[in-house]
């Protein structure tokens, strides 16, 4: 239990960073494309939790979207860092349970993943937002909970809770469906307990 | 590369300065109107952050940024105006919908501080490479296994997206459909990215070994190409923001306690 977090930060971790940067770059550009009401823009974050553990995940969360908003000048996702930093963490440690070895257990990831996301992001969403997030069905939600006196954290969590974890749940399935595919040389590369024999 | 980045060398004042005085300048404007409290010192930095837009020949490439953040403004002021829990005062009336005072100014505050952000973000990234500054903060001591993180994605992802369309052009010729009801859509997703993203993470394996080859694990200290120097416009800006800072503080705690 105790090298949940551990992690190796060799060459091969740090380059696996940018490309799982790209990879939710790419998601988020097909997503647009295909016009699927979901973001699906933290795949690589997913990739690069369950391959390197929480802390590259959290890394992978965290850059992404600092970089995001230092490219786009969307500062606004630079809040959002925080978010993707607990989605990169949650489906770290879940992976690293083992909870992304078959495809029925990848579920836990999924909501672990998706329930950090609504946790850090409802605060930050009352926060800047006073509540909305963006998404049309979420928002037309939290306007149907104001209409009725609720109060705005309430109505906020369940917006980003129709959002997200269907958004996550989604993510994760494909995150493991290309682990799946990966060959295996390359996931000895972050294999954290593998050790090195050296013939000298 | 400039698929990715906003930045344009434009030689102006502003590309010439430091990273670092830009950050605070974006530090400052966001600050000040949240430390101040007041709606009223909005207008004054957005002002400002859009002279310093013009000025620096940057305006144009800033429109983008802020429009699209004109509709969630005007969702904001939908929902805010129509059921703000503290609304009681109505404003005024477009048909059956009633819009309070209360909210509208609420929902105010929230857009004018998005345009602030944005406005005073967009004078830094438009004018700022972002090689630049990690170049500046790795000679600060910011970790150059990190600084290199963010300019290989500054790499990857333009390469990505050569591929991307390259990879839909090949699906779609084999016939996959990319248009229809949601469920088609979403079945269309995995072909489309699983093969970018599957020669991603193989590629990564080689380039961790080139990596390693050049000496990317070393810890000597690192030489630089271009050394920057802090000029004395830099420095002048730097106190006369850091001043504001202070003033506006002292300000607000002054009036709260009379």
């Amino acid at each position: 239990m105790s090298n949940i977090f551990k992690t190796k930060l060799n060459a091969a971790t740090i380059v696996l960073i940018p490309a799982c940067i790209g990879i939710n770059y790419l998601g988020k550009l097909f997503a647009q494309f295909l016009k699927l009401p979901l973001w699906l823009d933290c795949i690589g974050t997913c990739i690069g939790a369950a391959l390197g553990g929480p802390v590259i995940g959290g890394i992978c969360g965290a850059v992404n979207n600092i970089i995001y908003g230092l490219t786009t000048g969307d500062n606004i996702s630079l809040v959002y860092a925080l978010t993707s930093l607990g989605i990169g963490i949650a489906v770290g440690i879940t992976a690293r349970l083992g909870f992304m070895e078959t495809f029925p257990k990848s579920f836990v990831c999924a909501l672990a993943g998706g329930l950090a996301a609504v946790i850090i992001s409802t605060p930050l969403n009352v926060m800047f937002w006073g509540g909305t997030t963006g998404n049309v069905w979420g928002d037309a939600l939290f306007a149907v909970t104001q209409a009725n006196g609720m109060p705005v954290v309430v109505g906020s969590f369940l917006d980003e809770l129709v959002v997200d974890v269907p958004d996550k749940i989604l993510t994760v399935i494909i995150a493991f469906l290309i682990l799946k595919g990966l060959p295996a040389k390359l996931k000895a590369l972050y294999d954290v307990n593998a050790e090195i024999e050296r013939l000298d | 590369m400039s698929a990715l980045s906003l930045y344009v060398d434009k030689g102006s004042f502003l590309n010439k300065l430091h990273p670092y005085t830009k950050l605070l300048y974006v530090f400052a404007a966001i600050l000040i109107p949240l430390i101040g409290g007041r709606l009223l010192i909005f207008p004054l930095t957005i002002l400002f952050s859009l002279i310093l837009l013009l000025t620096g020949r940057v305006f144009r490439r800033a429109l983008p940024l802020v429009a699209f953040s004109f509709t969630l403004i005007i969702v904001i002021f939908l929902i805010q105006g129509l059921f703000y829990h503290k609304n009681e005062n109505p404003l005024f009336n477009i048909r059956i919908l009633t819009f309070y005072r209360e909210g509208v100014i609420y929902a105010a505050g929230i857009a004018l501080n998005i345009l602030n952000m944005l406005l005073s973000f967009a004078v830094f990234v438009l004018t700022t490479a972002p090689q630049d500054l990690v170049e500046e903060m790795e000679k600060n001591g910011f970790s150059p296994k990190f600084g290199y993180v963010i300019n290989s994605v500054f790499q990857i992802v333009p390469q990505m997206m050569k591929t991307r369309d390259t990879i839909v052009d090949a699906q779609r010729s084999r016939g996959m459909e990319t248009e229809g009801s949601l469920f088609t859509r979403i079945r269309a997703f995995l072909p489309l990215i699983s093969p970018v993203v599957m020669s991603a993470l193989i590629n990564t394996r080689e380039r961790a070994i080139a990596l390693e080859v050049r000496g990317f694990g070393r810890r000597n200290k690192r030489s630089y190409i271009t050394d920057r120097k802090k000029s004395s416009a830099d420095i002048v800006i730097s106190i006369i923001l850091a001043a504001l800072i202070l003033a506006v503080s002292v300000w607000r705690i002054l009036s709260c306690l009379s």
